[in-house]
């Protein structure tokens, strides 16, 4: 009797997906799930402020109805209405902005909570953006299914034109030992999953810590003494800069003698979009200025 | 033979915190030999071997001492002033009242001694707010201070969440450190161990009086001692000790509660006997677990307040076991 009944589902669904296909517009998202719509989604709720930005830069600002919170790039955002924040989203407030796409990030947003919005019928896009390509697909992807895949095509393209450019260039350059500190107390840095730490390679860098089995590492500042780095990086606005002086006390630390104690902006880096391009020239131009000092 | 016996415990003790503050310059995320960690301490060596064992390893080692020492008498003191086996340094609310000042340092983006000096500022508001309440105007039992610290220490629990829940996901892990009790950002260790000897000093001409009180505070009244104002100062000679501690290191658990009890157990209660050698055994079961904190997964590091747990459970039940 279920078995009939499930036989009965599929014969109803089979031809409504089909048809989608047909129709609308496809993407595969970072869970693997083919994610389609019948038409261009045209109300859109970002669940975390990289989602937020990713949707901009493909051309769906327009579209985008409601942000999480701290979703502060570009300005246009925060002036969107609030879900919540990413790890406490209001289920029901994104319900009521009946959205006809959702996009999510796998490291912030609940599975569980985001399965009773699936359950609802809305359609939820998943990001996990680990590689430099992965911005551009995903930003070639959320144009696509919001109905302007050319805009998504030349930002993708100019993206990882970008990074190969930088990829060229310091493909042969003196490889650099950095630091990379995310926090001071606990100390932290990241390992070589880490987009930041693929930004460093791309630099012609070494992460010190890139081995540690864990994405966002807490080290001790005797590990940090220990490894030696010869670049101690960290990002953020000047209230920072005291995170770096304090590496000054350790005259043994090559980082610090030879001055290459940086302080990139803030906020370039810190998510997966497409302004990591602009932070990982930064950081180049900075590892260079290392590469001098030393 | 009235001399030695209790002085036999003192230095095995005093013995085992060189030995485990030894060990505790000498271990570390990068290896150092235990001859290269003499030739430091005596003064040569070379430069980065001085500069971990002397800056880093040393002023930690000397702050793990502090705080365990500190909370182990604060938690001896505790169970002495509420007659109550499970009274732990935390029990009246006064981490919870350091936890909030310091979380809401931390909220605004304070680092450093601004987060010390505000998880002190609330120890000891949470210490004052008890004392007022559980003054009040009727009649003062120690179920009464206990009951007020312990419905307060609830309180100050659902601030800490409440602050918790609406902190941006980069600063959460700095805060959950600090709730966990941990080292890593405990500076100088002076104060602390300042305020544990003048502690010590000063409770032991009270030895005596702290014995009859333990039995009861009418059995101790009877016996000429004035129970209020000994109580009063236990009070707030213990959340002085708390609040120092606390300041240090955050929220180590576990080792107020169990450090007087292992004590007790091994060498009866001589509060005489009992609150010094709190002061080493405590400082020494730190050291070794901040040790095990730095090197377990090193180079990354584990908050102490999980190892002292890990380690302190098991050792208690042995003894709860063997004493039977």
């Amino acid at each position: 009797m279920r078995h009939l009944g499930l036989a009965a589902l599929f014969v109803l669904v089979l031809p409504a997906s089909l048809s989608a296909q047909a129709g609308g517009p496809c993407a595969r998202d970072a869970l693997g799930h083919e994610v389609c719509l019948a038409d261009p989604a045209r109300r859109v709720v970002s669940l975390s402020p990289g989602a937020t930005e990713l949707l901009f830069s493909a051309g769906a600002g327009g579209k985008v109805v409601a942000v999480s919170a701290w979703s502060d790039y570009p300005a246009e955002a925060v002036q969107l209405p609030q879900v919540g924040d990413s790890s406490r989203l209001d289920l029901e407030a994104i319900v009521s902005m009946a959205p006809d796409l959702v996009v999510a990030w796998v490291d912030g947003n609940s599975r569980s909570q985001l399965e009773r919005l699936s359950e609802l019928g809305v359609s939820v896009f998943w990001l996990a953006p680990r590689a430099f390509d992965d911005i551009a697909t995903a930003v070639e992807a959320l144009a696509l299914l919001t109905g302007s895949p050319a805009v998504g095509e030349a930002r993708a393209e100019s993206f990882r034109k970008e990074i190969a450019t930088l990829e060229d260039r310091f493909a042969g350059a003196r490889p650099v030992r950095v630091f990379y500190q995310i926090w001071d107390q606990p100390l932290m840095t990241v390992n070589q999953e880490e987009l930041i730490s693929k930004a460093i390679t791309l630099c012609g860098g070494t992460n010190v810590f890139g081995q540690l089995p864990r994405l966002v590492p807490r080290v001790s500042r005797e590990a940090v003494l220990e490894a030696n780095p010869e670049a101690i990086v960290t990002a953020g606005s000047a209230e920072n800069e005291g995170w770096l002086a304090a590496w000054r006390q350790f005259p043994g630390l090559v980082a610090a003698a030879a001055g290459n104690l940086f302080l990139e902006p803030p906020d370039l880096l810190a998510r997966p979009t497409l302004r990591m391009a602009e932070g990982a020239r930064h950081l180049c131009q900075t590892l260079e200025q290392a590469r001098a000092n030393l | 033979m009235l001399i030695s016996s209790p002085l036999k415990p003192m230095l095995v003790l005093v013995l085992a915190s060189l030995v485990a503050g030894f060990l505790s310059v000498s271990i570390g995320s990068s290896a150092i030999g235990i001859e290269d960690t003499l030739r430091v301490l005596a003064g040569s060596g070379s430069e980065l071997q001085q500069t971990l064992i002397l800056d880093l390893r040393l002023p930690r080692t000397l702050s793990a001492f502090a705080t365990g020492g500190l909370l182990a008498v604060a938690g001896a003191l505790m169970q002495v002033l509420l007659r109550n086996p499970l009274a732990d340094p935390y029990v009246l609310g006064l981490s919870g009242g350091a936890a909030v000042g310091a979380l809401l340092a931390m909220l605004a983006g304070a680092a450093g001694y601004l987060v010390s000096g505000s998880a002190f500022a609330g120890a000891m508001l949470a210490t004052l707010l008890v004392f007022g309440l559980a003054h009040g105007s009727g009649s003062w039992t120690p179920s009464r201070l206990l009951l007020t610290g312990v419905v307060v220490a609830a309180g100050w629990g659902a601030v800490i969440t409440l602050i918790l829940s609406m902190t941006p996901a980069s600063r959460l892990p700095g805060m959950l450190y600090w709730l966990m009790g941990d080292l890593s950002h405990a500076t100088t260790a002076w104060p602390g161990l300042v305020i544990l000897v003048l502690v010590c000093l000063l409770v032991f001409p009270l030895g005596r009086a702290l014995n009859v009180l333990a039995r009861g505070s009418l059995q101790a009244a009877a016996l000429g001692v004035s129970v209020r104002p000994l109580e009063w100062l236990i009070y707030l000679m213990a959340s002085l000790l708390t609040a120092t501690a606390v300041t240090m290191a955050g929220a180590v658990g576990f080792v107020g509660l169990v450090v007087p009890h292992m004590l007790r157990l091994a060498l009866g209660n001589d509060q005489r006997l009992i609150l010094p050698a709190c002061a080493l055994a405590g400082g020494t079961l730190l050291v070794l677990a901040d040790t095990l904190a730095r090197v377990v997964i090193a180079p990354e590091q584990l908050p102490v307040g999980v190892i002292t747990a890990l380690i302190g459970v098991p050792t208690f039940l042995y003894l709860l076991y063997r004493s039977r």
